[in-house]
This record gives structure tokens, C-alpha cells and sequence, in this order.
């Protein structure tokens, strides 16, 4: 089986879930006899692949950054041209390679930048074409003012791909409820992770992500506040880069906590791992989170999470801590309780290093090849 | 001869506020633990889903076989405190079932709680004196069969049940101590004078969790297919002990429990060497055959038939652990409504939701439980019983 699969991102480089996403999915394909093509563009740094039925193919000399949120009139037309640029390239040099080695079973497409290039390529050459959804717009927007662009070309692609993968239920339901899709052609596969190292724990309550409207760090800081004076030693970690970075860095010294908070700003992978392994508490507080791959990271890591009830992650995962990201009032009761009471931080770290092991690639290359076989 | 005894435990526990750390230290919280209005709530909607029609069935059932269907209950404390609270009615039709004579009402702790599993036996035996005193009040009766909180068993329990002047216990009727001998006779303890019935739980399960069951090749279970499985035994006795709540709540009306119900007196006593005995009568007609050695605690739960469903994680042993502490330091000081507080806390099921068993059992665990999984009840749990060790210390 032959695989044509569209992305923007494969680490090192990496904005989010979607690299690792990709990177987990496309290693164990690769591992699995599956032949896999992925298109990316081009970056500064070298994309790192020891698989022989991988090949990672760099396209354009663009960088292009989908999570930013283009504020001026300006920015956005540049930013609207380098997508088209980019699908443009992508479909040229797909059907280059098809001239050369032969066709693609399917093409795989992950979120909306890559999805004019797939269904320009199934429309011109008839391939089959399964599209993932790792994110909505309405996600991203964390649900204030989405932007029509781009639900309209998210809504044309769940249209036109015969198959459309959801990371969780709770993506599932907004792909069927806002983009009014077939549920019949909707399937959930779960994400999965590499585990990471447990270290050794420090007093740290860890918030790592996109300094993001949709990721709810304002939240997080508002919880630390209320921990404070209950756990005197606590330090309460900001690790991640992104537009609110100013306002939440006021908003710490509003509240009386920046003594305690640090703002980490972007962290390279090594440094991510170490903060994971070294955390005592991980809270993820996210608006919307059709998954939230970081959770099964710091879990794997031996820390305890506490996530936001709506987060795909949530309904998917037993053994973690569940709020509403808006009740500070009960993260922060989580928080201290994970701090004082050893036998809950000891139980959940434990079992939820158990139930890690249930979310592997592996699993994710078998489910994603049964789907490539029900369109080819 | 082989009897079928038919018993039934019957108990809602209280269950708490949502209690938060910073509540902790508060004045006056403790009145605040349990959370009156969703207790009164479930107890209600349990009554008149089971408790009610599933009296009324087993009065008609009775006279109408001439007293020959027999049953045998235990009520605990806190299941009639909510009768006499919230629904007298409820305790008036177990006291009409009770005077028919073929009623048992068995012994237990009245807070249905781990007490039999401390270091000292005093708590529990205070627990099952105030037990004995409340079937005393409402029943004028004295209880011969003492059933421990969810059939939990060993020797040392078997050993002061007996010296308390009880002449039979019940538990759970496993391999583990039966080895290859059946359950369907009486047993003695190795180290105690007392009968002990053992629960025949493939049949008792077969009603208690598979009724309903369409995948179960036992499915639809009708009365007369139960009654002739159940002749074709060898033995002096059958023990059926489930939940009552099986008959309408855990089993809803519409899979055909009371149907099942209302015939199976019936289609048992054509059988002629069958009939119904309480357990008080089973104690006194049949001798024990045989010895069981138990010194490790058994019980009726999960599948594991032991008390790990109570105290298998960290999290469980820490909060026993702390309600054992706060115990000692309250009898210390003799504060007698922090007593009172301190024993309605330490019902089982506060800890049975902290339970982390996964896949089967968890599932029975979840339907059980009022809280989004065992990581918030304990939560909830374990900053009640710090409040309570700073009352203690403040006072």
C-alpha cells in the first residue's frame, strides 16, 4: 500500500499535535509495510527519518505557521497567498511523482491548510482521499468569532474526502453538529505517545501549550492563585509561546502570583520532556481541545493531569483528574489535593501510566490502515 | 429436604457535599458533609421503584402460599434513618412483612461499615449493639444470624460474632475456602461455635447481575427454568443473597424481575422436596458438615471475593487508615456528636467509590458511585475526614 500524506509540520519542527501526531502515525505505517510520501513544507531545519518506506518530501521554501491568528489586513493576504502557494507546489509535485513512480493508493490530508491540494489531487486523478481532523476553526478560536475562511475550507474537505478521521467523539460531534458531515463516515481514532522518562518531582504545577485564547492558560494562573496560600512551596510553570504571552504575564503580577510563575516562553523537545518528567502536577485547561496530546505526554511522564472536562482527551482517558476549565475554584481544590495527598498522587500516577500503554502508534497505524482500506 | 433461603441487604448510604480543600477548617461544616437533598432524592426514587412494590409483592406472595415463602432480611442504620426521615411508610411495610413470621430480620453493623477490619473489635461491636438495639425498637426482636457488611468474613469476625451469642453468619460461598466442597450445606469456623451460610453466588448472580442479560445463555430466566435448576441440587440449602435493590432498580420492571418474582415461590414449592427457611430456621434444622479456615477476609464483592473493593489502592488504605486515627482521638475525647459523625463516615461505600478496579467491576463501581470516578471521591472524601481531625483538635 502506497500513501500520499500532506502535512506542514514533522519534528523537529513542530507547532502542536499535529507533528506528533504525524510523526507517531507515519513511523508506525512505515513499520507496518505501509509506503508513505509526506509532503511537507520546506523548513530550516532537516526533518529526521531512519524508516525505508518513509520519505519525507519538502516542498516550497515557505514557512507557514496555521496556529497564528492574523490580526492585520495585510499579514493576511500574505498568509492566505503562501497556503495557496503551498497547495499549489504540493499538487505538482504529487503528480510529478506519481509520473515517475506510479499512483498513490490514498492521500492523506491533516487539517485544513493541506486541504485544497487533496481535493484538487482526487478530483483531477480520482484518488480516494481520507482527511484528519486534529482541530476546527471553532477549536482554535476557542469558540469566540471563528473565522468563515476557514470553516469554509474545512467544510469542503470533510465534503469531498471519502473518509474523515476525528481525534476524538467530542470532534466527531462538531464535525457532524457545526459542519452538518455524515457521521456514517466519521471515525475516532484516539492520538497516542511516545512515553517520556519520569524524573524526579518537584513542588511544580505545569501548564504547557500555545499561548492561546483556545488553550485557557488565564485559567490556569487564576487556579494558582487560589493555591497559593494553601501550598506555600508551589511553583507554577507557563511553558510555551504565543500571543497572549503579554497579557498573561500582566495578569500574573495582577493577581499577586508572578514571585511564583515563570514563563518559560518556547521550549525545545528536550526541555519539554524535562519539565514533564520533573512536574508534580500537569493541568490542562484548554477552551476547546479536540484531543490534547500533552496529556498523554505528561502522564507518561508520571504526572498526574488534570484536564478540562471538554477536551477529547478527557472522555477518552480513565485515570486523570476532570474540571470545567472556567471552575478555578475546583482546579484549584485538584491542585492542592494532588500536592498534599501522596496516596491520589501516587494512585493516579500510577494507573494512569497503565492505561497509557493502551494509547500506542501502533494502534493508530492499524486503525488508520483498516481506513485506508475501506476507501481503496 | 433442600431449602431455599432467600436474603436480602438492604442499605443507602449517605452520601457526602461536595467538599472542597478550602472548606476544610471552616466553623460548623460537619453539619455540612452529607448531602441531605440528593440522599432524600435517591432514597425516594428507590423506594418507590423497589422498596415499596417489592414489599407489597412479597406480602401478597406469602399469603398466598400460607406463610410457606419465607425471607430474611438485614436492614442497616442508615437505610432507617431515611425511612423514618424522609418515608415512614417504607419501615411500616417491612414491620407488616416482619409480624407475617416467615420474615427474618438479620444483624449487622448499623453504620454498614469496615469496622469488623480494625486493629480492636470495641467499634464494632458498639456498631452492632446499636444495630441489635434499633431491630429491638422497631421490631421487638432479637436477631440469631448475624451478615456482616457485604458478607465480609474470617475467622477472627466469625470468632466474636459467636461470642456475642450468635448462632449463624453468612458470607460468600467461594472456592477460596470451599475448595472442592459445595456450598449448599452449613459450615462451622474452625476456631467458633457458629453455623456459617455460604452464598450460592452462581445462582444468586443469576438473578442478581445476569437477569437481564440477552447475551447470558440462561436469558430470559423464568421462574420455573430457576426452579428446576435449582431441584436438581444436591444439599441441605440454597442461600440466594443479592442486593434488594436487584428487584426494580438494578433490575428495572421492564426486564421482568417481579414476574420472576411473583412465580417463583410457586414453581419451588411444586418440587416436593423443596421449601423456604429463614435463616434463623436454616440454622436451627441443619448442622454444619464440615469446617471452613478463613484467615484472610473474604466477601461478597467483585470478583475478586475479598476486600479489595475497600481497601485495594493507596488512596482507600490512606482514608481508612485516617478514620481508624480519628476514631481513637474522638473516643479520647468523648465528644459524643463527633462520634456520631464519625461513624455515618465510616460506611463502606465512602470508600467502595474510591475504588479503582478497572474493566467489569469498574463499571459496577461507576453505577454505584455519585462521583465523576474514584480520583473526585476520594477527593471529596479524604478533605472531610481533615476537616473532621481539626474539629477534633479544636475542640
Amino acid at each position: 500500500m502506497k500513501i500520499a500524506m500532506i502535512g506542514w509540520e514533522y519534528p523537529p519542527f513542530k507547532a502542536g499535535g499535529l507533528a506528533t501526531h504525524c510523526y507517531g502515525l507515519t513511523r508506525s505505517l512505515s513499520d507496518k509495510n505501509v509506503h508513505v510520501d509526506f509532503y511537507m513544507p520546506k523548513t530550516k531545519h532537516s526533518s529526521n527519518n531512519d524508516k525505508s518506506n518513509l520519505k519525507i518530501i519538502e516542498v516550497g521554501e515557505t514557512e507557514i505557521f496555521p496556529y497564528d491568528r492574523p490580526d492585520s489586513k495585510e499579514i493576511v493576504g500574505n498568509f492566505y497567498e503562501a497556503v495557496y502557494y503551498y497547495n499549489s507546489l504540493v499538487v505538482s509535485k504529487i503528480e510529478k511523482n506519481i509520473n515517475k513512480y506510479g499512483k498513490y493508493d490514498a492521500i492523506h490530508c491533516h487539517d485544513w491548510l493541506t486541504i485544497k491540494a487533496g481535493i484538487s489531487l482526487k478530483e483531477k486523478l480520482g484518488i480516494p482521499l481520507v482527511l484528519t481532523i486534529h482541530s476546527t476553526e471553532y477549536d482554535r478560536a476557542g469558540w469566540l468569532y471563528p473565522n468563515q475562511w476557514f470553516i469554509d475550507i474545512e467544510k469542503e474537505g470533510m465534503q469531498k474526502a471519502d473518509r474523515v478521521i476525528a481525534v476524538s467523539n467530542f470532534t466527531k460531534k462538531v464535525i457532524v453538529e457545526k459542519y452538518g458531515i455524515d457521521p456514517n463516515k466519521i471515525l475516532v481514532v484516539n492520538n497516542a505517545v511516545y512515553p517520556i522518562a519520569e524524573g524526579s518531582k518537584k513542588e511544580i504545577v505545569l501548564f504547557l501549550g500555545r499561548l492561546t485564547i483556545q488553550k485557557g492558560a488565564e485559567f490556569f494562573l487564576r487556579a494558582a492563585q487560589k493555591v497559593k496560600d494553601f501550598e506555600p512551596d508551589a511553583k507554577f510553570v507557563v511553558a510555551g509561546a504565543g500571543d497572549m504571552l503579554p497579557r498573561l504575564i500582566n495578569q500574573a503580577i495582577d493577581l499577586g502570583i508572578s514571585d511564583r510563575t515563570i514563563f518559560t516562553g518556547r521550549l525545545t523537545e528536550e526541555e519539554v520532556k524535562h519539565i514533564y518528567s520533573i512536574s508534580s502536577v500537569y493541568v490542562m485547561p484548554s477552551v476547546s481541545e479536540p484531543f490534547g496530546i500533552t496529556a498523554l505526554e505528561a502522564i507518561s511522564a508520571g504526572t498526574p493531569t488534570i484536564a478540562s472536562k471538554t477536551a477529547g482527551f478527557s472522555e477518552a482517558f480513565k485515570n486523570c483528574l476532570r474540571v470545567d476549565f472556567w471552575d478555578t475554584d475546583e482546579m484549584a481544590n485538584k491542585i492542592v489535593s494532588l500536592l498534599r495527598y501522596n496516596p491520589l498522587h501516587k494512585t493516579l500516577a500510577d494507573e494512569g501510566k497503565r492505561e497509557i500503554d493502551l494509547f500506542t502508534w501502533d494502534s493508530v497505524a492499524d486503525k488508520t490502515i483498516d481506513i485506508y482500506k475501506g476507501v481503496t | 429436604m433442600t431449602s431455599v433461603c432467600m436474603y436480602f441487604e438492604v442499605h443507602q448510604p449517605m452520601r457526602l457535599n461536595k467538599f472542597s480543600v478550602f472548606n476544610i477548617g471552616k466553623e460548623d461544616s460537619h453539619s455540612e458533609y452529607f448531602n441531605r437533598k440528593l440522599n432524600e432524592q435517591i432514597f425516594t426514587k428507590v423506594a418507590k421503584k423497589c422498596y415499596i412494590p417489592t414489599n407489597n409483592l412479597l406480602l401478597e406472595l406469602i399469603r398466598k402460599h400460607d406463610g410457606n415463602f419465607r425471607v430474611s432480611f438485614s436492614l442497616t442504620g442508615t437505610f432507617v434513618e431515611y425511612c423514618q426521615e424522609f418515608m415512614p411508610e417504607v419501615l411500616d411495610s417491612f414491620k407488616k412483612l416482619f409480624r407475617t413470621g416467615s420474615v427474618d430480620m438479620m444483624e449487622e453493623t448499623y453504620y454498614h461499615s469496615l469496622s469488623s477490619l480494625y486493629d480492636e473489635m470495641d467499634e464494632f461491636e458498639d456498631q452492632v449493639k446499636i444495630h441489635r438495639q434499633m431491630i429491638k425498637n422497631i421490631f421487638n426482636y432479637k436477631p440469631r444470624v448475624f451478615r456482616n457488611t457485604e458478607a465480609i468474613y474470617d475467622n477472627r469476625i466469625a470468632k466474636k460474632v459467636a461470642d456475642m451469642g450468635y448462632k449463624g453468619i453468612l458470607t460468600e460461598g467461594t472456592e477460596k475456602i470451599l475448595g472442592w466442597r459445595s456450598p449448599n450445606f452449613l459450615y462451622k469456623p474452625t476456631n467458633a461455635d457458629i453455623k456459617v451460610l455460604l452464598r450460592n453466588y452462581n445462582l444468586s448472580d443469576d438473578v442478581g447481575f445476569r437477569f437481564s442479560a440477552q447475551m447470558w445463555k440462561g436469558w430470559p430466566l423464568t421462574a420455573d427454568k430457576y426452579a428446576n435448576w435449582m431441584s436438581q441440587i444436591q444439599g441441605d440449602i440454597i442461600n440466594l443473597f443479592m442486593d434488594y435493590e436487584t428487584f426494580g432498580e438494578h433490575q428495572w420492571t421492564e426486564t421482568g424481575i417481579f414476574d420472576f418474582l411473583r412465580h417463583l415461590p410457586g414453581e419451588v414449592l411444586k418440587h416436593d422436596h423443596m421449601d423456604f427457611v429463614t435463616a434463623s430456621t436454616a440454622v436451627e434444622k441443619y448442622d454444619a458438615v464440615g469446617e471452613i479456615d478463613v484467615p484472610w477476609a473474604i466477601s461478597w464483592a467483585d470478583e475478586d471475593r475479598d476486600v479489595s473493593t475497600w481497601l485495594g489502592n493507596d488512596m482507600q488504605l490512606a482514608c481508612f487508615n485516617e478514620l481508624k486515627d480519628i476514631g481513637r482521638k474522638i473516643k479520647e475525647k468523648k465528644d459524643t456528636e463527633l462520634l456520631a459523625t464519625w461513624r455515618k463516615l465510616q460506611t463502606s461505600d465512602h470508600l467502595y467509590y474510591c475504588s479503582t478496579k478497572g474493566l467489569a467491576d469498574g463499571d459496577v463501581h461507576a453505577y454505584f458511585s455519585p462521583y465523576d470516578g474514584p480520583y473526585d471521591g476520594f477527593i471529596n472524601y479524604m478533605n472531610i475526614l481533615q476537616d473532621l481531625k481539626q474539629k477534633i483538635q479544636t475542640f
